[in-house]
């Protein structure tokens, strides 16, 4: 490792081209048999889903009080985690803040998949998914409207705006890359590079728009990322539910969406850049500031568990008192107390100098974080509806097959998507490595000191 | 459905299917409805006709009402001239069409084959067989033929006898488990005659029931729930405002423990005992008004029975036992009700109300009591000696009567019918007794009937068919007339009708002649067969006790030393176990416990931890028991799941009656365990030794916490803090909790027209689950079964939410709180503003209208609603036919993936309203009336319009000023049903 990264520490322009290109070879026998797997697991949701429709929710675990389970939970576990890709390519890039060069486009890739995956489960979990599209204003002879006070109406216009622009936002900043792959690329490649490339060629105005366009797109995305997830928030703080109807919901839920992000960017980042072999390019420094934010995000979230329990206490409403006791010490409670331990205790490890630069340490911290976040969903969510305002309707949920394998579904279908686009895309963005080359080697040996003997 | 469809018969039917068959979804798109070429004379499509007939369900003959759209009934209303029901109907009444209906009714006769399996024959054969058997065990020997039906009224009871006469046979018994040959009994020893009194609850101002369920399945409980409503009903009696006070000495609470001030846990068995124990202390203490010079004679007779030996036997403190005297003493009017199957309580009881003074006002003997329908025990038992011993070639078991499963296992039935050579059964869906028979025939239901019906001095009920029959069954009595005249030959020549129907109208027209009117023929009987029958008030009469009745009195039954003692309890829905095959009985939960489609054990957690079973899943809400223990009784060993409690006695296994057939239709199969068997004849209690066994098995309830948590949900108040204008607690907690002003983003809603709403007195509520039933016959909701219920997906529309008082609230509470919860239609409804399609909107009339077509499905509006009261339907619903025949053609069959409430049955508003608008006319108060409020025997539920200031349901309000309430008022929903405050007396308080 540490003679990898003496040779890498100077790379050159033509090192960026060569290592991101490396990466972008016809994939090996591993490489699809992953692939293949996770079109597996995807295809395997999709049939499980088309069982759910075909034969209603009968088969799921889904029954009185919980009309929103793991669903749900899912949808918003993966529109937090789109959210830190945008803060990254879009905040990060407005603030110039240096490390986020190597990681964006990643991270980038990571919000595309994710919110297509979190789309999906609003479909997955409407009992009439086949009139999904009336949530949409469109003309009719009706006259019918969507009822805008709805959150979840204030949903679809979020979630389509964030994909709309995310992906248009991934897309134009790729239009160099692909243009560099194109222009080394043979066969069938260079048709696929050349149409999504759109005839880039290099010349001043191109760069000049393109920085234009790049900045205004930076512009659009920023406010997204803390409107999307409020947005989102809604859903539940816009309802009566004790332990939903809370103001703190909406920063608690963007603090919580980029901490799990940023979690997942590392999870896909710490294999990615091994297998791949661009540990020169998304180095340690990298990574060790992205589990800054993810410290930091913790550490917010911890304050907010504070807050929200303390104002609980504060308010002396029985039935919020009793909902959450309930969230602590009830049937489920082992959920919430996991919870705290991955999100508030695991993550202070990050204090840590020599956690912080330890691949395997952050990998693994950063799963439990995503455990985490995933099961903090689930407890406000499922929590609150299982113990709510009229006792005698408290039941608790459990999930059964059909949820478990749509959830597993999930994650095979972004995995998919996100293996398919590093092997055929460039998962590094040559065109910024190279503007902050210069101030990369002065960062990774500002970095070295900390790494004695790994 | 039936062969041989005439051609008017199947337009009938395609105009119903088709109008039925609203299921979008995987379903095919388009069927067709086919209108009338030639329409039937009594039919208008849409537009109901309505017939009266009476309720076959139990002895208590209620009448009803039967709305009949299109040729099928599909919904059963109390009848409002009937003096037992007034209008009222109760959750086993509604049920009945799922008797009529019921999908595991026989449709043609069949016959049992050399190895035991049923093959299907026509009916010539059948009656061929039938007949000829007849005809073979007449010419053998004067009784060689038995039958055993259920009472089916005094002229078809006649008839059967007529018919068994003319075979040389008087072996006929009308056989009813729950009957009232104890009361009988006691009466002849008391009062020297053989009648039932009637009980008026509403004159009484204490009421001490020994074991007397009178609110769920002794008596008549419709009538009896809203005498009792009346009795609680707030009102000035000497000294203030006051309700009437009541106790009840049993086993288990139930609700009819849960509705009086004291539930007095005995022993099983020991209810006599106690009684005589309070008569015994009230003898003491002078309260035995009319006794005269026989009190102390009296006293002597009862020296056995002194308070501190009956509660050592009983279980019963004695300073509860002295309560009640005093109680009973002080009283004006003190009625005493005495249940179960030991004749000793009637005795103690009558003797109460006769000392009293009771009897001749809030207990009645009236003249012209008809004659007793029921066999009584001794006969029906030597019957079925007789056929064990096989004296007997033809067993004929008829309407209902099941004695394989009801008849104690002391008496052998199931193995004596089971020798007999020939056995016939007669019904409508085959039950436990049609295993044993070598013939089966299929007849009519009762509401495909004609009969009539005697309940009580006065009351002469009449039933008639209200539709054609659903199956190619045919009419019992025709059946045997028929053979009659066939084998019998002369001796048949006395009977002069030709059929059942024939019979119905000779008994009215002697009716008619008794009754001195004119008889004018057929003006008498078409009044009657509108009204359901002649209705009479009859006189009471001028009885007199004998005191030596007491001389009788017996040491109580159950003596045993035994440590647990098993409880047996007709389960309020199932009773004796005809109801379990109804899907709407099983579901709807049975009020106490709240447990559904199984049978279980109640015990005490003392007791449970004794035999070392745990709660562990109390705060998981997922179960209501899991563990399961073996129970050794004298007749043989059973397996109960346990469902630990505290409304049961500690020592006392609490079992309901009525699961454990082994054949009786899909839903009634295989589940549970028959109690009968395990009972000694006339007993319900047995001393029994019970251990945990390592099975497991899951008992379901919609339930989740029994902790109401000082919620707003059920409210009650003392008669104390009522009367003085006080406040209760949680009332002035609102009233701090609750902002001055609360800030409203919106403007109001301005109801121009009629505004829609509800009061519902939680005081008269029992719980009784009337308008549950009613509900899902109203509105088509769907039935799910266990596993469904397990799952959390009950459809009722309309629960009673029950609720058992902490330690700390016991001193200021009732012994349950017990309330209907529906969809409170409010004015700021949380389920509104979160549809994102408009499916939940408010219409103009102050309802919050659900719109099915337009609902995707997304579930948020139940997560916003405070009462959780809407429904999704998780599974596409299923009604094996013909059970949908049954289904509302006015109300939308709903299909899966949308969300459903109660409209407050919007489909009545609409059409009461359209035909106030066609007939130019405003609206009338009580026009139009939901189906749970009409279903109510406590008239607890009053529907109208909260802009009529005249109406009877704001009047309801205004009546009663400190008792309303709305419910979860911090979510300020507005709900659009105010309910009133239920009642107790302060602990301790007189």
């Amino acid at each position: 490792m540490a003679a990898a990264i003496d040779t890498e520490i100077q790379p050159s322009y033509v090192d960026v081209d060569r290592q991101v290109q490396r990466a972008l070879a016809p994939g090996g026998l591993k490489y699809w048999l992953w692939v293949l797997f996770c079109a597996f697991l995807t295809a395997l949701g999709g049939a499980f889903w088309t069982n759910q429709i075909y034969n209603s929710f009968d088969i799921t675990g889904y029954g009185q009080p919980t009309m929103w389970a793991v669903y749900i939970t899912n949808f918003v576990f993966w529109v937090g985690i789109a959210h830190s890709g945008t803060l990254i390519s879009a905040i990060l890039f407005l603030f110039r803040v240096r490390w986020r060069t190597a990681i964006f486009r990643l991270a980038e890739t990571m919000t595309v998949f994710a919110v297509a995956t979190a789309g999906l489960f609003p479909l997955i979990h409407l009992g009439r998914v086949w009139f999904f599209y009336w949530l949409v204003p469109y003309p009719n002879e009706r006259s019918l409207q969507p009822d805008f006070r709805s959150p979840l109406v204030w949903d679809l216009f979020a979630i389509s705006t964030y994909l709309t622009i995310s992906v248009l936002f991934l897309f134009t900043g790729l239009i160099p890359d692909i243009a560099n792959a194109r222009d080394k690329a043979v066969g069938w490649r260079r048709t696929f590079y050349s149409i999504l490339s759109f005839g880039w060629q290099g010349t001043d105005r191109q760069w000049r728009n393109f920085a234009t366009v790049y900045l205004l797109l930076a512009g659009f995305a920023t406010p997204l990322v803390l409107s999307v997830h409020s947005v989102v928030s809604w859903d539940f703080a816009m309802t009566q539910l004790p332990g939903w109807h809370s103001t703190i919901f909406a920063p608690y839920f963007v603090a919580g969406a980029i901490f799990s992000g940023c979690a997942l960017v590392l999870t896909l980042a710490i294999p990615a850049r091994r297998l791949m072999k661009i540990e020169g390019l998304i180095t340690i420094w990298h990574l060790d500031n992205l589990s800054k934010v993810v410290l930091l995000t913790s550490v917010i979230m911890t304050y907010s568990y504070a807050t929200e329990s303390f104002m609980v206490w504060y308010t002396q409403d029985p039935i919020e008192m009793a909902t959450f006791q309930q969230r602590y010490y009830g049937p489920q409670g082992y959920m919430f107390w996991m919870m705290i331990t991955c999100n508030c205790a695991i993550p202070l490890l990050l204090f840590i100098p020599r956690v912080r630069t330890n691949t395997v340490w952050l990998f693994i911290i950063s799963i439990f974080v995503n455990i985490g976040m995933w099961l903090e969903r689930f407890v406000i969510f499922v929590g609150s509806l299982s113990t709510n305002a009229d006792p005698s309707q408290w039941k608790f949920y459990v999930p059964r097959l059909t949820e478990v394998i749509i959830t597993i579904g999930s994650f095979g279908w972004f995995l998919m998507n996100f293996s398919l686009f590093a092997k055929f895309l460039p998962i590094v963005s040559m065109t910024e490595m190279k503007e902050g080359i210069s101030w990369l080697k002065q960062a990774v040996r500002e970095v070295y000191p900390y790494r004695k003997a790994a | 459905m039936s062969d041989g469809l005439s051609r008017r018969s199947f337009l009938k039917l395609a105009a119903t299917a088709g109008a039925a068959a609203a299921i979008p979804g995987c379903e095919p798109a388009a069927r067709k409805i086919i209108p009338y070429v030639v329409p039937d004379e009594n039919i208008i499509p849409g537009v109901p006709s309505y017939f009266a007939t009476t309720c076959g369900e139990c002895s208590a003959g209620c009448g009803i009402i039967a709305k009949v759209r299109e040729g099928r009934v599909i919904k059963l209303e109390g009848n409002p001239a009937d003096p037992i029901s007034q209008g009222a109907i109760c959750a086993r009444g509604q049920a009945a069409l799922q008797g009529v209906y019921n999908p595991d009714r026989l449709s043609k006769p069949k016959r049992r084959k050399a190895d035991g399996s049923l093959e299907e024959i026509g009916w010539d054969e059948a009656l061929k067989l039938f007949n000829d058997r007849l005809a073979a065990a007449a010419k053998a020997g004067k009784d060689r033929i038995a039958y055993i039906g259920a009472p089916q009224g005094p002229t078809l009871d006649r008839l059967t006898k007529l018919w068994a006469g003319a075979f040389g046979s008087s072996r006929v018994v009308f056989w009813e488990r729950i009957g009232t040959e104890p009361a009988r009994a006691a009466a002849d020893a008391c009062f020297g005659r053989r009648d039932l009194p009637i009980y008026q609850l509403d004159r009484a101002d204490v009421i001490v029931s020994f074991g007397a369920d009178f609110l769920e399945t002794w008596g008549s409980p419709v009538e009896q729930t809203r005498q009792y409503a009346d009795f609680r009903t707030p009102r000035m009696r000497r000294g203030g405002l006051s309700i009437g006070k009541a106790a009840y000495v049993s086993p288990r609470m139930g609700i009819t423990g849960a509705k009086c001030d004291a539930w007095v846990p005995a022993n099983p068995g020991t209810e006599g005992a106690v009684a005589l124990a309070v008569l015994n202390v009230m003898a003491g203490a002078g309260s035995l008004r009319h006794a005269g010079t026989a009190a102390s004679a009296i006293q002597a007779q009862l020296a056995a029975y002194d308070p501190e030996s009956v509660s050592r036997k009983s279980g019963v403190p004695v300073s509860q036992i002295k309560q009640m005297a005093d109680w009973l003493g002080q009283a004006e009017s003190p009625l005493a009700l005495p249940g179960g199957d030991d004749p000793q309580t009637y005795l103690a009881a009558y003797a109460i109300n006769a000392l009293t003074g009771s009897v001749g006002n809030a207990m009645v003997f009236l003249a012209g009591a008809p004659a007793e329908t029921a066999s009584r025990p001794q006969e029906t038992s030597a019957v079925v000696q007789a056929i064990g011993a096989g004296q007997v070639d033809v067993v004929v078991i008829a309407a209902g009567a099941n004695p394989i499963f009801t008849m104690p296992a002391s008496w052998g039935a199931a193995t004596a019918i089971g020798r007999a050579p020939f056995v016939v059964w007669f019904g409508d869906a085959p039950d436990d007794s049609a295993q044993a028979a070598q013939l089966l025939i299929p007849t009519h239901h009762h509401l495909e009937s004609w009969r009539d019906s005697a309940p009580r001095a006065g009351i002469y009920g009449l039933g008639q068919p209200v539709m054609q029959p659903v199956f190619p069954s045919r009419v019992l009595h025709d059946i045997l007339l028929e053979s009659a005249h066939l084998g019998a030959g002369e001796a048949a020549q006395s009977i002069t009708w030709e059929n059942a129907q024939d019979a119905v109208n000779a008994a009215w027209q002697e009716l008619q002649s008794k009754l001195g009117l004119d008889p004018m023929g057929a003006e008498f009987w078409n009044q009657m067969r509108r009204n359901g029958g002649s209705f009479e008030r009859a006189k009471a009469l001028n009885v007199a006790f004998n005191p030596d009745a007491l001389k009788g009195a017996t040491p109580a039954r159950v003596e045993s030393e035994s440590a647990l003692l098993l409880a047996a309890f007709p389960h309020p829905f199932l009773y004796d176990g005809r109801g379990a095959n109804k899907p709407w009985l099983q579901e709807i939960p049975e009020p106490s416990n709240q447990i559904v489609w199984d049978s279980w054990a109640e015990i005490h957690p003392e007791t449970a931890a004794q035999l070392g079973l745990q709660e562990h899943y109390k705060s998981t809400y997922l179960y209501a028991g899991i563990d399961v223990i073996e129970i050794a009784t004298p007749s043989g060993t059973l397996e109960l799941a346990v469902h630990i409690t505290p409304l049961v006695k500690p020592g006392v296994i609490a079992a309901p009656i009525g699961q454990g057939h082994t054949s009786y239709g899909r839903y009634a199969s295989g589940r549970g365990a028959n109690l009968w068997a395990f009972l000694p004849a006339g007993s319900r209690a047995v001393p029994v030794r019970a251990r945990k066994i390592e099975r497991q098995y899951k008992l379901v309830t919609p339930l989740g916490k029994s902790d109401m948590m000082g919620r707003s949900i059920v409210e009650v108040m003392s008669v104390e803090q009522l009367a003085n204008g006080i406040k209760p607690p949680i009332e002035l907690e609102e009233e701090e909790n609750t902002p001055k002003l609360p800030y409203e983003m919106y403007d109001a809603w301005q109801y121009t027209g009629h505004k829609w709403g509800m009061t519902i007195d939680v005081n008269a509520c029992t719980g009784c689950s009337a308008c549950v039933a009613a509900c899902y016959a109203e509105n088509n909701l769907p039935f799910g079964g266990k596993e469904e219920v397990d799952k959390g997906r009950v459809m009722s529309w309309i629960r009673i939410e029950r609720f058992i008082p902490s330690a700390d609230e016991a001193a200021a509470a009732p012994n349950l709180y017990i309330a209907p919860v529906l969809c409170q239609q409010c004015d700021h409804a949380p389920c509104e503003p979160v549809c994102p399609v408009f499916a939940s909107h408010h219409t103009p009339e102050g309802l919050n209208a659900q719109i099915y077509n337009r609902c995707v499905g997304t579930r948020f509006c139940e997560n916003n609603c405070p009462y959780k009261v809407r429904r999704f339907n998780w599974y596409p619903a299923e009604w094996p036919e013909p059970l949908n025949l049954q289904l509302n053609p006015d109300v939308t069959v709903r299909g899966p993936g949308v969300m459903e409430k109660c409209t407050f049955c919007i489909q009545r508003i609409t059409n009461a309203e359209i035909d106030a608008r066609t007939e130019g006319r405003q609206l009338v108060d009580g026009e139009i009336i939901t189906a749970c409020a009409q279903a109510c025997p406590a008239r607890a539920i009053s529907f109208g319009d909260l802009n009529d200031a005249n109406s009877a349901m704001v009047k309801r309000r205004i009546d009663n000023p400190g008792r309303t309430y709305t419910m979860l008022p911090e979510f300020n929903a507005l709900p659009a049903i105010t309910y009133l405050r239920s009642l107790y007396w302060e602990k301790g308080k007189a």
